[in-house]
């Protein structure tokens, strides 16, 4: 017969920590860990303050005790936790699972990485558009642009200036459309370059990311740079990303390094959420011909053989590019616009695929046995 | 949205031994595996060992009783074991660690007998 994890929980709500009347269950008080049950064996851990740790002792002993009487449990294993915070902050901080997922970010719900492996080819233009279309959707919305070397993001939301400090030791983030945004760029003048190697800018992101005032945000898009190297690194092995979003023109020489981004983010797991093809196609404003300059469908073919999602084409439009350099995107500026009803499109396939992986990802809980 | 087999290979549970000198890994199909320390530290995909080509790595001995101090998340895809001897570069991606088990026996086999041919022991 299975075990039940919540007849685990029934039993040990009886528990409690103190024998006084008044004294609430370890249950209730967050002292449970997660409880992991493998065919006829129950394993949990009980959290105590380092100084009661003799009476805790009394309270696993019991915990094991009651576990045992259920039906069809043969061992079980209860462990003793101790650290010197209030029970208050250990329902928060210690569950295991709770502990083990420690690289998330303050007030940040998802974290989406916009990427391409070429530069060129739009990646920033499309991250900024995306960013007002999930706005649309009634979400807030950060952006953080993780390319050091050549920031775009403040010239595409027209930002200017430095951020102030907030409270404590954080950062405020520059606003511009509702958007939350933080770039390298703030920091220094345009036509100062970034000559610095790997650690360098990997500190100069961590710090953006983790030292920034971001607020409540539902989506952080963190715009990358082009390449596989060590801010990818970083970012995927040290920031907990839902999905990637790959951004490719349907020409071969960018596909070839598309294709390089999809496999690293395989590599490492992060789910690739799809390929949007930029710069797809060319209406020639005078006589309406389409012309595919870059090739055609390169990027949903390459979808196709990756086996990615394909997430929709943007054309090649004279207005994305003029409102790009006066910092006036076009979501914003001309909302009725096909291309900014492609990106509104493509936003709300991201947002639903962001809530379908959710459930896909597995974060392992690490459980010390003691 | 493509599920590739590695979520399968993705642990729910990893549980480090009270002896210190195994991880256990517990699947969502209930499925156990349990690896020993030695067998870690041994074969760590850390550059350390493994160098940079076949013709830098190195056979890691007398490791018998080494234990795990610590294991840490790797983003997604990996978790880092910290080793009692120091050595903590190594990170074990799902993928290698499923590798691990399913070939543990020749894997291990096959270090056993470098280790008598470059006449080198456990302890």
């Amino acid at each position: 017969m299975p075990v039940i994890k919540e007849l685990v929980l029934e039993k040990l709500s009886g528990i409690l920590i103190d024998e006084s009347k008044d004294s609430s269950n370890i249950v209730a008080a967050g002292l449970v860990s997660e409880i992991v049950i493998a065919n006829d064996r129950v394993f949990f851990a009980i959290s105590a303050k380092k100084e009661e740790k003799d009476k805790f002792e009394i309270v696993r002993k019991k915990a094991e005790e009651v576990v045992k009487t259920i039906p069809g449990v043969n061992v079980v294993r209860v462990s003793l936790t101790s650290h010197d915070k209030s029970p208050s902050d250990l329902s928060r901080n210690d569950n295991t699972k709770k502990a083990s997922n420690k690289q998330s970010v303050e007030g940040i719900k998802y974290i989406v990485a916009v990427a391409s492996g070429k530069g060129g080819v739009g990646k920033s233009t499309t991250a900024v558009n995306l960013a007002l279309s999930f706005r649309n959707l009634g979400l807030s919305i950060g952006i953080l642009d993780a390319d050091i070397y050549g920031p775009s993001v403040p010239k595409l939301l027209g930002l200017k200036g430095r951020p102030n400090p907030g409270t404590g030791k954080k950062i405020q983030p520059l606003n511009a459309y509702g958007i939350a945004a933080m770039s390298m760029g703030f920091l220094v003048d345009e036509e100062t370059p970034m000559i610095w190697r790997g650690p360098m800018v990997i500190s100069a992101i961590t710090q953006m990311l983790r030292e920034v005032d971001w607020g409540d945000i539902d989506i952080l898009i963190v715009d990358m740079p082009p390449g596989t190297g060590d801010v990818q690194l970083t970012m995927a092995q040290n920031v907990p990303i839902i999905g990637s979003v790959i951004v490719s023109t349907p020409q071969d020489l960018a596909l070839i390094d598309a294709r390089k981004g999809i496999s690293m983010f395989q590599k490492v797991n992060i789910p690739v959420l799809g390929i949007i093809e930029n710069m797809s196609t060319f209406i020639c404003p005078k006589c309406g011909e389409a012309s595919h300059i870059f090739g055609k469908e390169g990027a949903m073919k390459e979808a196709k053989k990756s086996g990615v999602p394909y997430l929709g084409d943007i054309p090649l439009e004279i207005d994305i590019r003029v409102g790009s350099d006066l910092g006036k995107p076009i979501v914003e500026f001309n909302p009725g616009s096909i291309c900014s009803q492609s990106y509104n499109r493509i936003a709300n396939d991201i947002w639903l695929k962001i809530n379908s992986s959710e459930k896909l990802q597995i974060v392992p809980n690490i459980i010390y046995e003691e | 949205m493509i599920v590739n087999d590695i979520f399968m290979k993705i642990p729910k549970d990893i549980i480090l031994s009270k002896g210190k000198n195994k991880i256990q890994l517990i699947f969502s199909d209930l499925n156990k595996v349990s690896l020993d320390a030695e067998f870690l530290r041994v074969k760590s995909p850390s550059a350390e060992v493994r160098g940079h080509g076949p013709d830098d790595a190195i056979t890691v001995y007398g490791k018998k009783s080494v234990l795990i101090s610590k294991l840490e998340l790797v983003g997604n895809y990996a978790i880092r074991i910290f080793f009692d001897d120091n050595h903590s570069t190594g990170i074990y991606t799902w993928n290698y660690l499923d590798e691990l088990y399913k070939n543990r026996d020749n894997i291990w086999n096959d270090y056993i007998s470098e280790l008598r041919l470059k006449k080198l022991n456990r302890e």
